[in-house]
C-alpha cells in the first residue's frame, strides 16, 4: 500500500506540492488528472527520489516503509518505478547495456541471481516482442533518435523488465498513436496484479478506457482536490478543471 | 662543435646540450656523415630554440621549461630478457595480449629477438632496427630525418615565420639529435597485413632515465596497415620520453593508427606524430592518454595528395595532477581532402587537459572539409580544460568548423539511471564511459576498441561483463 501524507515539496524556493494526501491500496490502479502545472510530474519525481525537489514536510510510505530517506536506486530496488514523461537520451550507452545493467543491479539488490548475458537476451527479446519493439533498436544508444512513441514503449519495456511493485506512469500515453496506445496499455494491463499498485498520470480519458482505474483523483495547485471512481474521468472530460480554480484543460 | 651562444639557458637546457656533446660519437649512425650532420644541425636548432615555454603560442598551456627540472641521463640498454609477464604488467593484459605482429623497443633499443621480424617479412612487410638503418641511410629517409616540424604553408598572408608556434620544433630537434633506437617499417605496394603491427615501447626499470626513440613507417601504393604504438614503464623511478613517429602514407593506402600511453605516474611523455598523406589515403588515427605526470602529444598532418580523408580522435583520462596536452597542426596543401578531429578528456581531481588544433587551408586547397571538436568532462572542481581552435583559411571554397564543450556529469541523466536501480557510482561510471565511448567508437577494429573500453572501465573501477 502507498500512503502519502501531507506531502510538501519545493523546487528552487517555489512550493509545488502543498500538503498532498493519497492512498493507493495494494493491487489497485489509481489515475491522477489535473491542469498543467498542478504538480503531477513533481509528485512522480518526488516518489522516485529526484533530489532537485526538496521535501519539506510529510511522509511517503510504501508497504509500511518510509521511502523519502532512500536513494533513487534503493527505491527502485524496493519496487518503485517511474515511467518518465520525458525519457532521457543518453548517447554512448547502448540501450541493451543500460537494460542489463539496470536489471542486474536491481536483481542483486533484491538478493536474486544476476542474469547471464544469454539469459538476459532471451528475456528482453520476449518482452520487446510483446511491446512490438524492434530488437535492432536496442542496439542503439538509449533513446537517442527514438521517436516519441518509441521512447514511451521503451519505458514500458523497462518497467516490465524491472518488475516493480509500484508503477508510476507520467503521461505515458502522450505522443502515442492509436495503435501504440493500445500496445502500451496492454503492456501495462499485463503487469496489473493484486501485488502491484499503479499510479497513472494522464490528461486523456481515452487511456482510462484501456487501463480502467479503481479510483481517479484530481490534482490542482499541489493537492488532491477531488477523488472518485472511473466515471470522474468522464465527467472531467465534459467540465474541465474550471471548478478547481485551474485553467480549462 | 660550435653552438651559438645564448645568454640565458636553464640548467636542463644546458644538460641536454652536454649530453649530446658527450654522446654524439657513440650514437647510432655516427659513422654516417649525413646522419652525423643531421644530428648536429638538429642540436644547433635546439640550442637556438631552447625548451618550449608558455610564451610560445603552441606551448601556451604547457610550459615545458618551467615543468622540467633536470634532464635524466639517457637510458643504457641492458639487453636483459623481457618476458610476457613484464609486458603485461606495463601495458595491462588487455593491451598486451592484442593479437598482433609484435615489435619491441625496450630501453631505447630495438629488440629483434622480441620482435616478429621474420613473420612480418613473410607477410610482405620489412621491419628493421632504426640504429641499423642509420648506419646506411637509404635515400628516401634523408628528407624524413630533416623534418623540423615547421609549418609548410599558410604564409600567403606574409606573416612572420613561427608566429603561431609553427616554426621548427625543439622537441623534434632533440629527437633527431639524440635518438638511440626505434624501428623502420615498410609495406610494399598493395601489401595488406592480416593482423595489426603492435610496437611496444618499454622503458625505465630503475633509476630515472630519458629515452629517445623514433618509428618510421612508409606504406606503398594501395597498402593497408593497422599500427598500434603503446608506451609503458617498467616500474622505474622516473622517465622522460621523447618518441617520434613518422608515417608516409602512399597513394590509396589505408592506415589505422593508434597510440596507447600508459606510463607510470612520474613519467614525462613527449610525443610527435608527423604524418604525410598522399592521394586517396584513408587514415584513421587515435590517441589514448592515460598515464604519466605530463604528456604532450603533437600531431602534424600534411595533406599532400587529393581525395584523402583523415579522421583523428583522442581520449585523455586524467586524475591527480596529471597534465596532458594534445596539439595539432593540420595542413591542407591540396584540394578535396577531409580532416576530422574529435578530442575527449575526462578530468578528475586537479588534472588538466589541453586541446589545440590548428587547421590551415592553403590557397590551392579548395573544397577542403575540415571539422574539429574538443570536449571535456570535468569530474571535480579542481580540474581544468583549455582548448584553442585555430583556422587559417586561404582558399575560398571550403567547409571548416570547430566546436568545444566543457561540463560536468548531467544530473538529470544520472537521476534517470539511478531511478532504474543503478547505484550512483556505477551510474556515474556509465556516463563517463558513454562520453569516452563516443571517441572510442571511432576505432575501426573491434578487438582494439574492446581493449580500450576495458582499460577505461578499469580506470573507472567498474566491472565489465
Ligand atoms: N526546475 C524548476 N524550476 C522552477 N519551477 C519548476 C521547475 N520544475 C517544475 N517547476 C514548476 O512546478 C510546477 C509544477 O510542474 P509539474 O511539472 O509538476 O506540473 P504537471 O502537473 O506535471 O504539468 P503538465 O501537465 O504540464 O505535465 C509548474 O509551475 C512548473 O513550472
Ligand atoms: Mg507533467
Amino acid at each position: 500500500m502507498l500512503e502519502i501524507k501531507n506531502l510538501h515539496a519545493r523546487i528552487e524556493e517555489k512550493e509545488i506540492l502543498k500538503g498532498l494526501d493519497l492512498t493507493i491500496p495494494t493491487g489497485e490502479v489509481h489515475a491522477i488528472m489535473g491542469p498543467n502545472g498542478s504538480g503531477k510530474s513533481t509528485l512522480a519525481y518526488v516518489l522516485a527520489g529526484n533530489e532537485n525537489y526538496e521535501v519539506t514536510e510529510g511522509s511517503v510510505k510504501w508497504n509500511g516503509e518510509e521511502i523519502l530517506d532512500m536513494e533513487p536506486d534503493e527505491r527502485a530496488a524496493t519496487g518503485v518505478f517511474l515511467a518518465f514523461q520525458y525519457p532521457m537520451e543518453i548517447p554512448g550507452v547502448a540501450t541493451m547495456t543500460f537494460l542489463r545493467t539496470a536489471v542486474n543491479a536491481v536483481r542483486k539488490a533484491r538478493g536474486m541471481e544476476e542474469y547471464s548475458t544469454p539469459e538476459f537476451m532471451k528475456v528482453v527479446r520476449e518482452k520487446a516482442n510483446e511491446l512490438q519493439i524492434n530488437p535492432e533498436m536496442l542496439k542503439r544508444p538509449l533513446n537517442v533518435g527514438f521517436s516519441g512513441g518509441e521512447k514511451k514503449r521503451n519505458e514500458i519495456l523497462q518497467m516490465s523488465l524491472l518488475e516493480p511493485s509500484l508503477c508510476v506512469l507520467d503521461e505515458t500515453d502522450s505522443g502515442l498513436d492509436i495503435d501504440a496506445l493500445r500496445i502500451v496499455a496492454e503492456g501495462v494491463n499485463a503487469l496489473r496484479s493484486e501485488k502491484r499498485s499503479m499510479l497513472v498520470i494522464t490528461h486523456y480519458q481515452r487511456l482510462l478506457n484501456y487501463i480502467v482505474p479503481d479510483r481517479v483523483h484530481v490534482m490542482a495547485d499541489g493537492k488532491v482536490v477531488r477523488s472518485g471512481d472511473a466515471d470522474l474521468a468522464l465527467e472531467l472530460e465534459e467540465t474541465g478543471y474550471a471548478e478547481f480554480g485551474g485553467k480549462a484543460a | 662543435m660550435d653552438l651559438p651562444v645564448q645568454q640565458f639557458r636553464s640548467e636542463i637546457e644546458q644538460e641536454l646540450l652536454d649530453s649530446f656533446a658527450a654522446l654524439h660519437d657513440a650514437l647510432p649512425g655516427a659513422q654516417n656523415d649525413r646522419v652525423a650532420k643531421l644530428r648536429s644541425d638538429a642540436m644547433e636548432r635546439y640550442a637556438s630554440l631552447g625548451l618550449p615555454h608558455r610564451r610560445i603560442e603552441a606551448w601556451k598551456y604547457t610550459d615545458l621549461r618551467a615543468r622540467l627540472g633536470e634532464a635524466y641521463p639517457m637510458v643504457r640498454p641492458s639487453g636483459r630478457p623481457i618476458d610476457q609477464a613484464e609486458i603485461e604488467k606495463g601495458l595491462g593484459p588487455r593491451v598486451a595480449n592484442l593479437d598482433s605482429y609484435r615489435v619491441v623497443i625496450a630501453e631505447g633499443e630495438f629488440r629483434s629477438e622480441l620482435s616478429d621480424v621474420q613473420a612480418l617479412k613473410e607477410a610482405g612487410a620489412e621491419l628493421r632496427s632504426l640504429a641499423e638503418t642509420l648506419e646506411h641511410l637509404p635515400d628516401d629517409l634523408g628528407p624524413l630525418l630533416a623534418e623540423t616540424g615547421e609549418q609548410r604553408s599558410g604564409f600567403e598572408a606574409a606573416r612572420p615565420t613561427g608566429r603561431s608556434g609553427a616554426g621548427p620544433d625543439p622537441i623534434i630537434a632533440l629527437n633527431m639529435a639524440l635518438m638511440t633506437g626505434g624501428a623502420v617499417l615498410r609495406l610494399g605496394d598493395g601489401v595488406s597485413l592480416d593482423k595489426p603491427v603492435h610496437v611496444i615501447h618499454l622503458d625505465g626499470a630503475g633509476e630515472p632515465v630519458s629515452s629517445v626513440t623514433r618509428l618510421i613507417v612508409v606504406t606503398g601504393k594501395g597498402a593497408s596497415l593497422d599500427l598500434i604504438e603503446s608506451y609503458a614503464g617498467l616500474g622505474g623511478r622516473g622517465l622522460q620520453r621523447n618518441a617520434l613517429t613518422q608515417i608516409v602514407a602512399g597513394a590509396d593506402s589505408h592506415i589505422e593508427h593508434t597510440k596507447i600511453q600508459r606510463e607510470e605516474d612520474e613519467a614525462v611523455h613527449l610525443s610527435n606524430w608527423l604524418l604525410t598523406l598522399h592521394e586517396n589515403v584513408r587514415y584513421n588515427g587515435f590517441q589514448y592518454t592515460n598515464g604519466g605526470e605530463l604528456a604532450r602529444n603533437d600531431v602534424r598532418v600534411l595533406f599532400e595528395g587529393e581525395g584523402t580523408v583523415m579522421n583523428f580522435s583522442a581520449a585523455s583520462l586524467l586524475k591527480s595532477r596529471q597534465h596532458a596536452d594534445t596539439t595539432m597542426v593540420i595542413e591542407h596543401l591540396v584540394p578535396h581532402c577531409t580532416s576530422r578531429e574529435l578530442y575527449k578528456a575526462v578530468l578528475d581531481d586537479e588534472s588538466r587537459g589541453v586541446f589545440q588544433a590548428k587547421v590551415i587551408v592553403a590557397r590551392d586547397a579548395q573544397k577542403t572539409d575540415g571539422k574539429q571538436m574538443g570536449q571535456a568532462l570535468l569530474l571535480s572542481e579542481g580540474a581544468e580544460f583549455d582548448t584553442k581552435p585555430e583556422l587559417e583559411i586561404f582558399a575560398d571554397d571550403v567547409v571548416c568548423g570547430h566546436g568545444a564543450t566543457s561540463g560536468q556529469i548531467d544530473e538529470d541523466l544520472l537521476f534517470y539511471l539511478e531511478a532504474r536501480g543503478i547505484p550512483e557510482p556505477q551510474a556515474r561510471a556509465l556516463l563517463v564511459q558513454a562520453f569516452v565511448g563516443e571517441a572510442l567508437e571511432q576505432i575501426d577494429r573491434e578487438p582494439l576498441r574492446d581493449a580500450l573500453t576495458g582499460v577505461t572501465a578499469d580506470w573507472l573501477g567498474v566491472k565489465l561483463d
